[in-house]
């Protein structure tokens, strides 16, 4: 735990109390500083990708190869005014608040990379992520209720729609996983994949976590709540200035969670040979978060109904069905 | 009468996903389409009646705004009608050259459309592409005419200036480009990709019977089963001196609508190779003086446009400016179909349908 070690470093020279004043203050700088580099640094490799998939350039100009564009998008957000009118002040402004602070809280729930490099360490983290990520319907309720807007309503109730329908394939593929390893707390799960990982004999369930995966994120093709076609914005069309960029991190913030929860739960974490387990974990999860960014590119958006048609018919049945398989496997 | 559970959404005239100023209100019951309205004439500029103001050489910049998207074919419409009415004839060179410009237009305006369509469901790619494989085309109509998107390249008598020399050279490479990318990369987000397909197979079908009481003509109309072209039919330019096919669909759904005119690319430019193959020397245009005075009479010329049978009607009454021009549009009447086809369909869906109509508003209000 990173507590523990820069609390080891900063006794040596304060005394006890204040060290661990200072040690908490350090922690809480530091976690700003990866909460904030995250989803910038995955932002801007979306930007680049995407560009070179449509033959753009992305960003060139803020920074070497456009680096800092996102922070200079971000400065400018600051600056902006607030422009909604009519809405419910309380229901608008809770929303971007939570979700910016749920995202980074589920960052800082997982091990960065390697056993013990984790802000908060807990024994059910996985079980404490997935909690995180499944209260956004209730949030994208909230938001479409509180702005007072036709778009913004239709997109919260296609929204919780959308998302109910997956969580629980995701929470079931969860558990298959947590049943395998015997724990809910993510270096047990990736000790478990000494041998073999749970990704090369449970592709489907691979599958169906990646897919529920995306689909809870809102991450394209699964954007149905905030259609920027049909819906303009769905749920965030009144958001404008800093509380939308806290949705734009946000969205990162998960889509990176969501790569890093793939490495973790079905390919090894930080387990591979010769080289340092930090470096095999970033490797693994570029490639991940790589497969995921891409489908937004290439697919459309499926209609609503086709979209909960897919979870309840495929999905959850697939999912069911694996985990049947799986505790027969640990009881026999 | 208010009914509970029922949203009127006002959708456009400055909707992200409307094509120009087209407004659609929807009464949606949860997420269902129970009534549509299409509302016209936020682009109303009065087009027919400044003809009547101008000599007839000058007209030509305001053919070009009207179906903006596809300029150069309205350019030679018009062209073509003063012509038949003042009794000009042009040479061959120019019946061949005007055909190129029109199938170069037809690819562009379809190619917009694909990217629009694939839009329209939320894949930003497709746009993307269809843009970049446009702007080859573009480039070739900025080096031959000077103009991108409003063009000025037909005149009484023929085209403003000659093709410049290797241009031949310059538009078979692009649309080998073209069609390249049209037969291989774009199965990737189109024909062959499943959520492509379970979005635009069996949405918003058309009927014979609907095309026939709404006077629905074009790619609409032969995606329904319609086999009718004006190039096949009563061919003008030098329609009857290439070999080309006319795509036909049976299903009259969207995605007919699109297939029809991803054939109709590849169509056009069998048409083109055939013209720049057969192109004849000789002058590119008739002398005509810039004002001239027509006879008094009645003159209807249609022709194919992107859209369907674009047509005009002509009374002169002998002096240097028209009496009376009235354009007939094709989209105009295809809008009026929404009504009803947008009814009983979700609200995604009714922004893909009216995709697939690929209404142009600029020739729709006039």
């Amino acid at each position: 735990m990173i507590f523990d070690y820069v609390y080891s470093i900063v006794s040596r020279f304060v005394f006890s109390p204040l060290s661990y004043i200072i040690s908490f203050i350090i922690i809480a700088i530091l976690a700003v500083i990866v909460t904030a580099f995250i989803p910038v640094f995955i932002g801007w490799v979306d930007r680049k990708y995407s560009a070179r998939i449509q033959s753009r350039y992305g960003p060139v100009y803020v920074g070497p190869f456009g680096l800092l564009q996102n922070f200079a998008d971000l400065t400018k957000m600051l600056g902006k005014r607030f422009i909604a009118t009519n809405i419910d002040v309380l229901a608008f402004n809770f929303t971007p608040i939570v979700v910016a602070t749920s995202s980074f809280a589920m960052l800082l729930l997982l091990p960065l990379g390697a056993p013990g490099l984790e802000f908060i360490s807990i024994p059910y983290s996985l079980l404490f992520v997935y909690t995180l990520l499944a209260i956004s319907p209730l949030l994208l309720l909230v938001a479409g209720w509180g702005e007072n807007n036709k778009y913004a309503l239709i997109g919260g109730f296609r929204g919780a729609a959308q998302i109910i329908s997956y969580e629980l394939a995701l929470i079931i593929v969860l558990s298959s996983v947590a049943l395998l390893s015997g724990s809910y707390s993510i270096p047990a799960i990736v000790a478990g994949q000494s041998s073999i990982w749970y990704g090369l004999y449970l592709p489907v369930t691979l599958l169906i976590f990646i897919i529920s995966g995306l689909a809870i994120i809102e991450r394209e093709p699964f954007d149905v709540p905030e259609a920027s076609q049909e819906l303009q914005a769905g749920w965030k069309v009144e958001y404008s200035g800093i509380r939308y960029g806290f949705f734009l991190i946000g969205d990162y913030v998960r889509v990176t969670v969501i790569a890093m929860l793939v490495t973790y739960l079905f390919l090894g974490g930080w387990l591979g040979p010769v080289l340092p387990g930090v470096l095999w974990f970033i490797i693994k999860a570029a490639i991940v978060l790589m497969i995921i960014l891409t489908p937004r590119w290439i697919f459309g958006r499926p209609r609503i109904d086709q979209l909960i048609k897919f979870g309840w018919n495929w999905l959850l049945p697939l999912a069911i069905l694996n985990l049947i398989l799986v505790e027969l496997f640990v009881v026999l | 009468m208010e009914h509970k559970d029922r949203i009127r959404m006002n959708i456009g005239p400055v909707h992200p996903a409307m094509h120009g100023v087209l407004k659609l209100i929807l009464d949606v019951e949860g997420d269902t389409v129970v009534k549509a309205e299409p509302e016209i004439g936020f682009l109303h500029r009065a087009s027919e009646k400044i003809a009547e103001m101008r000599y007839f050489s000058n007209y030509y910049p305001i053919m070009d705004k009207l179906d903006y998207v596809s300029a150069l074919n309205m350019e030679i419409l018009y062209a073509s009608t003063v012509e038949k009415a003042a009794g000009i004839t042009i040479s061959e060179r120019a019946t061949y050259m005007r055909t190129i410009m029109a199938e170069i237009q037809r690819i562009m305006s379809h190619l917009i459309f694909i990217g629009s369509l694939g839009e329209d469901f939320g894949n930003l790619t497709s746009f993307i592409w269809a843009l970049r494989e446009r702007e080859l085309l573009m480039t070739i109509v900025e080096k031959i005419s000077g103009g991108r998107l409003a063009p000025m390249y037909m005149c009484n008598g023929g085209m403003f200036y000659d093709f410049p020399e290797g241009i031949d050279k310059d538009i078979l490479e692009a649309l080998d480009k073209i069609e390249n990318k049209v037969k291989h990369e774009y199965s990737a987000v189109f024909t062959k990709n499943q959520i492509f397909l379970s979005r635009t197979k069996g949405i918003g079908i058309m009927t014979k019977d609907m095309i026939k009481r709404y006077g629905i003509t074009g790619p609409i109309a032969r995606a329904s089963g319609i086999n009718r072209d004006l190039r096949k039919v009563s061919p003008y330019l030098a329609y009857d001196k290439v070999d080309f096919d006319v795509p036909v669909e049976e299903n009259g759904d969207t995605y007919s609508r699109f297939i029809v005119r991803l054939n109709e690319i590849l169509e056009s430019i069998k048409i083109i190779r055939q013209c720049l193959k057969q192109l004849p020397a000789g002058n590119y245009k008739t002398a005509v003086p810039w004002i001239i005075r027509i006879p008094k009479k009645d003159t209807f010329v249609k022709q194919e446009s992107s859209r369907g049978e674009m047509g005009i009607f002509l009374v002169t009454d002998g002096s240097d400016k028209p009496y009376r021009l009235k354009l007939r549009s094709p989209t105009f009447f295809a809008i009026r179909a929404l009504e009803e086809l947008l009814v009983n369909v979700k609200v995604a869906d009714a922004f893909v349908i009216v995709a697939s109509i690929d209404p142009v508003m600029g020739e729709v209000d006039r």
